[in-house]
């Protein structure tokens, strides 16, 4: 519990986390519209997945050690913890199966897509990872109400991702020639978007009820398993989008 | 009767059955809105009954009951960590129960039923390939809107999937049942989670049978597109099947590794560990992972037939080679996952009836883990004639070749546990024995396929067919059935038949033999796979009359297993001590086990496999805290 | 000591056994390619591996099912040793030498039989539900047979145009996909006159088993002879509607003969009444047939399924073809 020890300094190392993931957004934009450079997009992606699955997500959790007492809380959410990490593992198979038919079915080209839009929304996503982390913080810390206001911030954030992705952005690659029925560029596309949109509303609906039960004070500052899965579990969806979005939108000739 | 019709199971099931109407009628009401067609072939169109197949699932699931406790969680409301069984005898086992050992079993009974369907269908077109031209599977027949040929497509597709789906729940059913008695564990890691895993998989056995009469499909159990996505409506219903029998598998994998990793007894390092124990890990490590892709595969398809996206359509600019990749990072670990639980039987029980202990145990654990680390690496070894690059064609044939390696260790380690026994040959000991033989039989049939140029000649033929048969049937059927024998009395407290068990055996063991050996020899001469007849010219006949004799011979053998296994039940001979004299902590205690399995929880002192060796037991019971029960 | 010599000498025994066993039984059919020398030679060394390692675990393990089972009236417990790590690490290292021989044996086959003569002819193959179609660019021929010369690498060029299909020549000892899309390469030189099947080998819908062609390898004289006959116009337009039947792969689902395939026979079709999927019925004249042949889904016969893709010929060949349809009485 060391890294939440001092409420001041828990919030400012997510603030920190923050900046460099905005300004490794930001730099990834501007190598991929001035110059091609893939093996650094891919280095920038992978940096920014260490920082979210370090500081936000919290993996050095995974080696905790836990209470000897089986049937104690502790122990539980030891075990509990370590049966989402694998089932996050199991989906990135989806995702990384996802990715490999991208590249195998349009190799170094990418879909006729507006890259603005795409920094837009991916921006969108960041800053709800970071309100999400906030709210888990304040629960840690036993402050409720931080918690639901910054739930209730990542929340909107989240919805106006999906709102963005599928509500936005499908209409205006449409109006560009891109379907789903078309070739096999839309279909790659709307898959991996509608795969993702599909994460996010699931984990719209999993921040639904981890805010109603908080409202029914089941959490505590020592007893709040569900707050922590489902921050780690929308964390895990920033995550995918930090490699789908380059994937996507940066990476390749326009076609 | 009345008490099953009120039992979850039947419950689920209509409830299936309504999920599948709402479904179905919401996309027909949405249809007939937008002035599209609302009916077709098989009554529903075709997206109409791919939304029934998924809604019928989600039904039955809430249906059973098996997501109440996750729903109060979701509402708020806790509840107590274990539900007592409600339920006595037979009932207890089609109503939902979260006791590991109530899930194991109904693992093995649903494999078992599983087993009789698909092996019914083996045997309807075994009597068809019986001889050349068609007999009765000709084209003047009609039967759910196929003709006879079709209908023989369908029913081999069929047999290939539902078997590997018994056989998925029939590792799931060992290792639910056998991990947690081995761990000392109270129950799996997440009972709920458990529970969930086994029910699913009911409502994919149903909708993999809805293919074969919503006009079936031809394409194999590989599905591989173009001819998937125009095969009939019975395709998506497959997918559909498949997909969700995937979930079960999925997350009894996350189950089985995280019970693994956190409930062992007190004292019971890695290495410490039963060897089975080892293998589930090997299994689920697999299953957990690369089952998502044969699921994402099929869903490309499904999504390909339904809104016209182009993945693999050439037309569109897609690949049909990219699926048989995705498809085989799935299917080919797969088989790991059919045999690994199989080959941990083996090496559990060997020591056991030769009473000795297991050579080089570090080595078997470590070859399980190799055999699942390689396995991923030798996909495309599947795909030598497909057309894809050339050049990956060599690593391949390296990296299979290296599976012989780890799978050579286990074979080595197995002759040297045997060699200075005193050997004891009960019938589980025999189908140890012939499991060892016949998978030997498909491991070495295995080389010729890896390497490039002979594959090119072997690659869907007959031979591949009886490869697969001699590895599935040596690493799964033979222990599993091992397993049931040995494992039976600790369940019920009685044990099975060995008069009947030995016949079982002698029936089954000469018969397979005959019928792989058959189907290697004219594979070599260009019998090709899944054809529903062949030419007369090439002299197959009487071989192919041979091999259906054998598999009928191989059905009777079953039937007398299951008459032995359900008879037992009741009217075995009492056997509730240490039946095989075996140190593992399970029969320490009588059987049958309690509900909450060790009233006194043990404590590992010393090595699984010491026998032999005096004053060295494996586990020793704590001190009985007064007060305390459980 | 006394029982590793025997099991050593009885592994040898059962190893040559299984070997001369296996390889008297005839377990290839005849090699009719170059290619196939090749083949057969690695397979006959994995053969002996196979021998050689079935022997070496099924003896000892029955010897010792013999030897070490337990007596009747005995007692105790087997001898105890748990492990010996120079062995274990022995069986680790032996196979890994014998996998990398048979692959580095496995890439010397493979590259000899994609062995390429820059002298090989092309011919393009194309594979359809359910027929073969054989085109001899420098012939100009199109043929539903595929005739081959001794000795002369041929390198067939192959597309589909449906869903996968495989080339298979058992004698040739060599399959490759066709995939839609793509064009697939198979190079083959035959070494042996006579006459074979090529057989689809990778699953492709109802009439799968029935996708076969005749493989005829023969001399280059007979072969010249073969492209005089197929060159020479038919003056007969029966019998050319007849070969072009043959040649489009009609035949994979309608037959002469009254029995049912995918689609409806043509026996007794010509000047028929017809009734059609819709319930109207039509009779089958020039005009129909010729609209069902160049636009299959506009008139469908009840009960078969609207599978047929439509087919562009000439005006003068669909003429030939309901000429020959019109004898089939």
């Amino acid at each position: 519990m060391s890294h939440t020890q001092n409420k001041s300094s828990a919030f400012q190392q997510g603030m920190v986390i923050f900046i460099y993931l905005a300004a490794l957004t930001a730099l990834e934009y501007f190598i991929a519209i001035t110059f091609t450079a893939v093996p650094i997009l891919v280095l920038i992606a992978v940096i920014k997945v260490a920082l979210v699955m370090y500081y936000y997500m919290h993996i050095y959790k995974l080696s905790e050690e836990s209470d000897s007492d089986q049937s104690s809380y502790s122990y539980k959410t030891g075990s509990n913890r370590f049966g989402l990490w694998l089932f996050l593992l199991s989906d990135s198979f989806v995702f990384g199966g996802l990715l490999v038919s991208r590249f195998n079915l349009l190799a170094m080209t990418r879909p006729p897509l507006n890259q603005l839009l795409g920094l837009a929304v991916t921006v969108v996503l960041l800053l709800s990872s970071f309100f999400m982390n906030r709210g888990e913080t304040a629960m840690a810390l036993g402050d409720k109400k931080g918690f639901f206001t910054n739930t209730i911030v990542t929340f909107i954030l989240g919805l106006g991702f999906l709102i963005g992705v599928v509500a936005v952005e499908w209409p205006n690659a449409a109006r560009e020639g891109l379907t789903a029925s078309g070739d096999a560029a839309g279909a790659i596309f709307y898959m991996m978007t509608g795969m993702h949109a599909f994460h996010v509303f699931t984990g719209l609906i999993f921040m639904l009820i981890v805010m109603n039960n908080a409202r029914k004070d089941v959490y505590s500052a020592e007893k709040h398993w569900g707050v922590e899965a489902a921050a780690v579990y929308w964390h895990f969806i920033d995550l995918v989008w930090i490699f789908f979005y380059p994937a996507l939108y940066l990476i390749g000739k326009l076609l | 009767m009345k008490r099953f019709f009120s039992s979850a199971l039947a419950r689920g099931l209509f409830w299936q059955f309504v999920g599948t109407l709402v479904g179905a009628g919401l996309i027909t009401g949405i249809r007939a809105l937008m002035g599209l067609s609302v009916t077709d072939k098989f009554f529903f169109t075709e997206p109409a009954w791919v939304l029934g197949g998924f809604f019928g699932v989600l039904f039955f699931m809430v249906g059973t009951g098996v997501t109440d406790d996750w729903i109060k969680w979701a509402r708020g409301i806790d509840t107590p960590d274990h539900h007592e069984d409600r339920f006595e005898g037979w009932e207890k086992y089609v109503n939902v129960s979260l006791d590991h050992k109530v899930i194991g079993a109904q693992y093995a009974i649903t494999s078992l039923a599983l087993i009789c369907i698909g092996g019914l269908f083996a045997l309807i077109f075994r009597v068809e390939l019986a001889q050349s031209q068609l007999q009765f599977l000709t084209t003047d027949l009609n039967l759910f809107g196929q003709n006879g040929p079709q209908l023989y497509n369908t029913l081999m597709s069929l047999h290939g999937m539902i078997m590997i789906v018994s056989i998925l729940l029939g590792i799931a059913g060992m290792i639910n049942y056998i991990v947690p008695l081995l761990l000392g564990a109270q129950d799996m890691s997440f009972p709920r989670l458990n529970a969930f895993s086994y029910w699913i998989a009911v409502p994919a056995a149903v909708l993999l049978l809805m293919s074969l009469v919503l006009g079936g499909f031809d394409t194999g159990w590989t599905g591989y597109p173009p001819l998937s996505a125009r095969a009939p409506v019975g395709m998506q219903m497959f997918f559909l099947g498949v997909f969700t029998a995937g979930w079960s598998s999925i997350l009894g994998a996350l189950n089985t590794i995280v019970t693994v990793v956190r409930m062992r007894a007190k004292g019971m390092t890695a290495f410490k560990m039963p060897i089975f124990v080892w293998s589930a890990v090997a299994t689920s490590i697999i299953a957990l992972t690369a089952t998502q892709l044969i699921g994402l595969s099929f869903q490309l398809v499904m999504f390909q037939r339904l809104f016209g996206m182009g993945f693999f359509d050439p037309a569109k600019g897609g690949n049909p080679i990219l699926f048989q990749h995705l498809f085989w990072f799935y299917s080919h670990p797969a088989v790991y996952v059919f045999i690994l639980p199989g080959l941990g039987i083996i090496s559990e029980l060997l020591p056991v009836f030769v009473r000795k202990p297991l050579f080089g145990y570090r080595w078997i654990a470590m070859s399980s883990m190799a055999i699942a680390l390689v396995g991923f690496l030798v996909w495309a070894h599947h795909m030598f004639t497909s057309g894809m690059n050339e050049y990956l064609r060599v690593p391949f044939m390296y990296s299979t070749l290296l599976v012989a390696i780890p799978t050579g260790v286990k074979f080595f380690s197995w002759i040297a546990t045997i060699w200075g026994g005193k050997i004891t040959t009960p019938t589980p000991m025999l189908f140890v024995l012939a499991g060892i033989v016949v998978f030997l039989m498909g491991g070495l049939s295995g080389p010729p396929n890896a390497t490039v140029s002979v594959d090119l000649h072997l690659h869907d033929t007959y031979f591949i067919v009886g490869h697969f048969h001699d590895t599935i049937f040596g690493g799964f059927v033979f222990p599993f059935f091992a397993a049931l024998y040995y494992w039976f009395p600790k369940a019920t407290g009685r044990r099975m038949n060995e008069t009947l068990g030995k016949i079982h055996f002698w029936l089954m063991t000469p018969s397979f033999l005959v019928l792989t050996l058959g189907m290697m020899r004219i594979g070599l001469l260009g019998m090709r796979r899944r054809i529903v007849d062949y030419d007369p010219a090439m002299g197959f006949d009487s071989t192919h009359m041979v091999l259906t004799i054998a598999g009928f011979l191989i059905a009777l053998s079953v039937l007398i297993f299951l008459y032995n296994f359900f008879n037992s039940i009741k009217n075995g001979e009492k056997a509730e001590g240490n039946l095989w004299n075996s140190r593992s902590p399970e029969w320490q205690v009588p059987s049958p086990m309690p509900a909450h399995n060790y009233e006194i929880p043990f404590e590992v002192v010393g090595e699984p496999y010491d026998y032999g060796l005096a004053d060295a037991p494996y586990t020793k019971f704590m001190k009985p805290e007064t007060g305390k029960h459980n | 000591m006394r029982h590793f010599i025997t099991v050593g000498i009885l592994v040898l025994i059962a190893a040559a056994l299984t070997y001369f066993g296996l390889t008297a039984a005839g377990l290839m059919p005849v090699e009719a390619s170059v290619q196939s020398i090749s083949i057969d030679w690695l397979f006959n060394y994995e053969v002996m591996a196979i021998s050689f390692l079935f022997a070496l675990i099924v003896v000892p393990l029955f010897y010792s099912l013999v030897v070490f089972r337990r007596r009747k009236g005995e007692t105790g417990e087997g001898q105890y040793f748990e492990g010996n790590t120079p062995l274990e690490i022995g069986w680790t290292i032996a196979p890994l030498f014998i996998v990398i021989a048979f692959a580095y044996m496995g890439s010397y086959s493979l590259s000899d039989i994609r062995r390429v003569d820059p002298n090989a002819t092309e011919i393009k193959v194309t594979g359809s539900q359910w027929a073969w179609k054989f085109e001899y660019p420098n012939y100009g021929v199109t043929s539903n047979e595929l005739h081959l010369i001794v000795n002369q690498q041929v390198n067939l060029k192959m597309e589909s145009t449906d869903v996968l299909h495989s080339f298979f020549v058992p004698e040739f000892r060599m399959k490759q996909d066709l995939v839609p899309g793509r064009v697939t390469e198979y190079r083959v030189t035959p070494s042996l006159i006579g006459s074979y099947k090529v057989r689809c080998a990778e699953i492709c819908g109802t009439s799968h088993a029935y996708m076969e062609a005749p493989v005829i390898v023969t001399s280059a004289k007979d072969f010249d002879a073969w492209i005089k006959t197929q060159n020479a116009p038919a003056a007969d337009p029966v019998a050319n509607g007849k070969k072009l039947v043959a040649n489009n792969g009609c035949l994979g689902c309608h037959t002469v003969d009254g029995s049912k395939l995918v689609g409806p026979t043509w026996k007794g079709l010509y000047g028929s009444q017809v009734l059609l999927a819709d319930g109207s019925t039509v009779t089958a004249d020039d005009a129909y047939l010729k609209e069902s042949i160049t636009n299959p889904t506009a008139k469908v016969v009840k009960d078969y399924p609207p599978v047929m893709p439509p087919f562009a010929l000439k005006d003068q060949e669909i003429a030939d073809i309901i000429a020959y349809i019109a004898t089939l009485k």
